[in-house]
This record gives structure tokens, C-alpha cells and sequence, in this order.
């Protein structure tokens, strides 16, 4: 057993300053404290997987990165630049992240196609047929440019998750953001939406993704963080933490799961 | 009791251009209210207190008051205070926009809170700023949402506009009583009014369920 996790493992461009930083990040909710001074980078092209249990934070965390939440305390950094608090600044930020929602949240009264199209023509005021031609294009990427005229309703979960990626990618993001993308999708269709964004990684997106997904975590990710109650309990690379955990509760946490390395 | 019935057609001029009226009064107010509800209702959900404040007053006030009585109000009461007389029809308009405004805000937010956050929150992480997300993302879909409401509403509308007949705008309530008053053919007048009525209601309710059924979104 190799117990030499003394010795920080390189990270992917870790030479390089990091995309996202947190600092000691803050985030109640009332009294509830959701974050509790979370610090955390991001490197460019790294694939990073928060995991832990329900309520520990994962999601909050990823939500402060685009301002969906506003933070309490602490800072969120990109490219070293603090987030914004003005509205208008915080759209330029937002453009710059793409981010994909559990429940898919695709827009029911217009077409896959027009879903993808949208955030160009209404955010980056591109022209409609262009901004067509990029959408039918990421359309063909994620698989779907056969069901481009179909409405939402008529798109299987799975499906409808892989619109939903593409509509990110629409705006041409330097981070995306998965916020727990596969949970709510038939065990079927899980598949087809991992590939879609374990193809997304291995193009050197960079990517944060909230997930349950312990294969995929293993598999596509370069860095783990693993959360409870609202703090980091541990980070490392995955082969640490998924086959040599330093701290028990990350033992626990991935026992309960099933996992054995 | 004898029944003459060739009065209606002796007078269909008159009565085909009070329908006329009254269908043009109608779409009109529509036209007014729809924004006007969507303004208030905005307004209303709006973090802005004073804005919300004043459009839950401006709700709250006309509708809660008789139809009948903002109508007079707006006709007798409003001149004495701003010296400033409006046409019986632009009084009409007014008073049938502010009733049925303040009824469309509610419909609107109630459409608007059915729609859930997340939609909101797609539409702000793209980079949308918050008037977009509700004009192209929210508003859309609360709209087709609400439409049989819009519908009913319409219907009573196109019947509540007899009431500006009160005012004297030649509508085809006012015009079907007033045939009646130099006649005295009482039951054919006001039978023919309910015919007119119902035939003119009934294909627009119609209408508005299969435009629902046709731009209805489905989830």
C-alpha cells in the first residue's frame, strides 16, 4: 500500500495561476451555515469532482461560482479577479461559465434547436442564422442534431440533459459547471450524458461537476473533493481518494455508497 | 300578445354597429390590459417596495369596486377634480382598463410564480440579465400557462363592456335599448341583444381553447 500521500501530487497546469479560486468561502442560510470557509482552486483544463453526502455544500459551492447565490463571507476569485457585485458585471462573469442544472431546466415553449441558439442571439446579440449553425453544430456534437426541431417534451431525460449541455457550450464557456447532472435521469440514459461530458473533458474543458456518479468521478476526474457539512474534509487526485482515503469519514462517506475501491 | 320581429331587421344597421362597438371595445381593453397586467404584475414582484406597494394598492382599489361605479366615477367625478372631460368612449375605455388590468396583474403573477426558479436561474446563468429571463424565458411560458384564465376573463369583458352603456357610448347594449325605447318592442330587443351576445361569446371562447390547445406548452 502506498502511503505516500505526504508529497503533493502535480495538478494538471499547476504552474500556471489557477482559473477559480475560493477563499474561505461563506454561505448561511439563515442559521444554517451551508459553507463554512471553504477554500478550493481550480486549474485551468482540470476536471474537478465534488462529492459527499446530501446538504454537505457541493452545490451551494458551485452556485456562488456564478453568483446564483451571493456569499456571506470570503472571496470567489476568477482568473484573479474577485466576483463582481454589480448586475452587469456579473452577466460578463456569467457568460464566461456555462452551467448544467440537475432537473435540465431546457426552455419548454422553444425547440432543442432554439433552446441552444437563445443565450447568442439574446446575450451576445449573434445573428440568427448564425447562431443557428453553431447550435445545429453542438447538436451534432452531444449527438442530438436529429432531434433539433423536437420540443423538450418530446426529449427523453437523457436526451434533454444533453441539449442542456450544449446550450451551455453555446455560449462558448471557459468553465462549465454540473450541478449534479445525472440525478435525475433514468439509470438508462445516465450513460449517454457522462459520455457526452467525459468526451467534453478530454477536450480540456474545464470542468466542476457535483456529482454521485462515483465511476465517473474515478474515471474523468483529475482532482476529488470531498465535502461534509459545508466544509472540505479531503482533496487529492482520485486513485488517493478513492483507493487510499486519508480521513475516515471519506472511508464512511464512499463505504455507504458501496464503493470499494 | 303579438310579436314583431321585423323591428330587428328594420334596425339592424344601428344593431350591427353597436356590435361592431362592442367587439372593438373589447379588443381594445384587451390590447391595454394585457400589458397593464404584466406592468403591475412586475411591479408587484419586483424587490422595489414602493413599486410593489403601488401596484397591489392599484389592484386591491379597482378590483374591488363595481365595475358600474368606476365608470360613473371616471365619467362625473374625474372632471371635477382634473377639469378635464373625456369622451363618453375614451371614459369607457379608461374605467374598462383599469378593472380589467387589475385583474390580468393577478392572473400574470400568479402565471409568473408557477413557473419554477429554475427556469429563472437557466436563464440568469447564461448571462441574461433579469428583464430578458422574464420577457423571454418567464413571461412566454407563464402566458400560455394562464391563457384559459386570459379566456374567461375576455368573455366576461366582452360582456361587461354593456355596461359603459350607462354613459351613453353606443355599444350594442345602449343601441338595443335605445331601439327599444322608441319601439317599445321589449322582448323582441332584448332577445335579439341575447342572441347577438351569445353568438358573438361563444366562437371567441371557442376560440381562445383551441388556440390553447394549439400554442399550450407541454412539460
Amino acid at each position: 500500500m502506498n502511503n505516500d500521500i505526504t508529497r503533493a501530487p502535480a495538478r494538471k497546469n499547476a504552474d500556471q495561476p489557477p482559473v477559480l479560486v475560493y477563499e474561505e468561502v461563506r454561505k448561511l442560510y439563515g442559521d444554517f451555515v451551508a459553507l463554512d470557509g471553504v477554500s478550493l482552486q481550480v486549474h485551468k483544463g482540470e476536471v474537478m469532482c465534488l462529492i459527499g453526502p446530501s446538504g454537505s455544500g457541493k452545490s451551494t459551492l458551485l452556485r456562488c461560482t456564478n453568483a446564483l447565490e451571493t456569499i456571506n463571507g470570503g472571496r470567489v476569485l476568477i482568473d484573479g479577479v474577485p466576483l463582481p457585485a454589480q448586475e452587469s458585471a456579473v452577466r460578463k462573469v456569467r457568460q464566461r461559465m456555462g452551467m448544467v442544472f440537475q432537473s435540465f431546466e431546457l426552455f419548454p415553449h422553444k425547440s432543442a434547436l432554439d433552446n441552444v441558439a437563445m443565450g447568442p442571439i439574446t446575450v451576445l446579440g449573434m445573428r440568427e442564422s448564425e447562431a443557428k449553425a453553431r447550435a445545429m453544430a453542438l447538436l451534432e456534437k452531444v449527438g442530438l442534431s436529429a432531434k433539433a426541431g423536437n420540443f423538450p417534451a418530446n426529449l427523453s431525460g437523457g436526451q434533454q440533459q444533453r441539449v442542456a449541455i450544449a446550450r451551455a457550450l453555446a455560449m462558448e464557456p471557459e468553465v462549465m459547471l454540473f450541478d449534479e447532472p445525472t440525478s435525475a435521469l433514468d439509470p438508462e440514459t445516465v450513460g449517454e450524458v457522462l459520455s457526452v461530458m467525459q468526451k467534453l473533458a478530454q477536450e480540456g474543458m474545464t470542468m466542476i461537476v457535483v456529482t454521485h456518479e462515483m465511476g465517473f468521478a474515478r474515471r474523468v476526474a483529475d482532482w476529488v473533493v470531498v465535502f461534509e457539512s459545508g466544509a472540505i474534509i479531503e482533496q487529492g487526485p482520485p486513485a488517493q481518494i478513492f483507493e487510499h482515503p486519508t480521513v475516515e469519514r471519506t472511508r464512511d462517506f464512499l463505504g455507504h455508497l458501496g464503493w470499494n475501491g | 300578445m303579438t310579436f314583431d320581429w321585423s323591428v330587428i331587421w328594420t334596425h339592424r344597421q344601428a344593431l350591427l354597429e353597436g356590435a361592431a362597438l362592442t367587439v372593438g371595445l373589447t379588443v381594445l381593453t384587451m390590447l391595454l390590459a394585457v400589458p397593464g397586467g404584466i406592468m403591475l404584475a412586475l411591479m408587484r414582484l419586483s424587490s422595489n417596495r414602493l413599486l410593489q406597494s403601488a401596484s397591489l394598492g392599484f389592484v386591491e382599489f379597482f378590483r374591488n369596486l363595481p365595475l358600474i361605479l368606476v365608470i360613473y366615477w371616471v365619467f362625473y367625478v374625474m372632471p371635477m377634480a382634473v377639469e378635464f372631460q373625456l369622451s363618453p368612449l375614451v371614459t369607457a375605455l379608461v374605467a374598462l382598463v383599469l378593472n380589467v388590468s387589475a385583474y390580468n396583474a393577478e392572473t400574470f403573477r400568479a402565471g409568473i410564480n408557477s413557473i419554477r426558479k429554475g427556469q429563472l436561474e437557466a436563464a440568469l446563468a447564461m448571462g441574461m440579465s433579469r428583464r430578458q429571463a422574464m420577457f423571454k424565458v418567464v413571461i412566454p411560458q407563464a402566458g400560455r400557462r394562464i391563457l384559459p384564465v386570459i379566456a374567461s376573463t375576455w368573455v366576461s369583458l366582452f360582456k361587461d363592456t354593456s355596461l359603459v352603456s350607462v354613459i351613453a357610448v353606443s355599444e350594442l347594449a345602449y343601441t338595443a335599448m335605445q331601439i327599444r325605447a322608441q319601439t317599445f318592442r321589449v322582448l323582441e330587443m332584448l332577445t335579439a341583444m341575447a342572441v347577438l351576445y351569445w353568438l358573438m361569446g361563444y366562437p371567441q371562447a371557442k376560440l381562445v381553447d383551441w388556440i390553447h390547445r394549439k400554442y399550450g406548452v407541454k412539460e
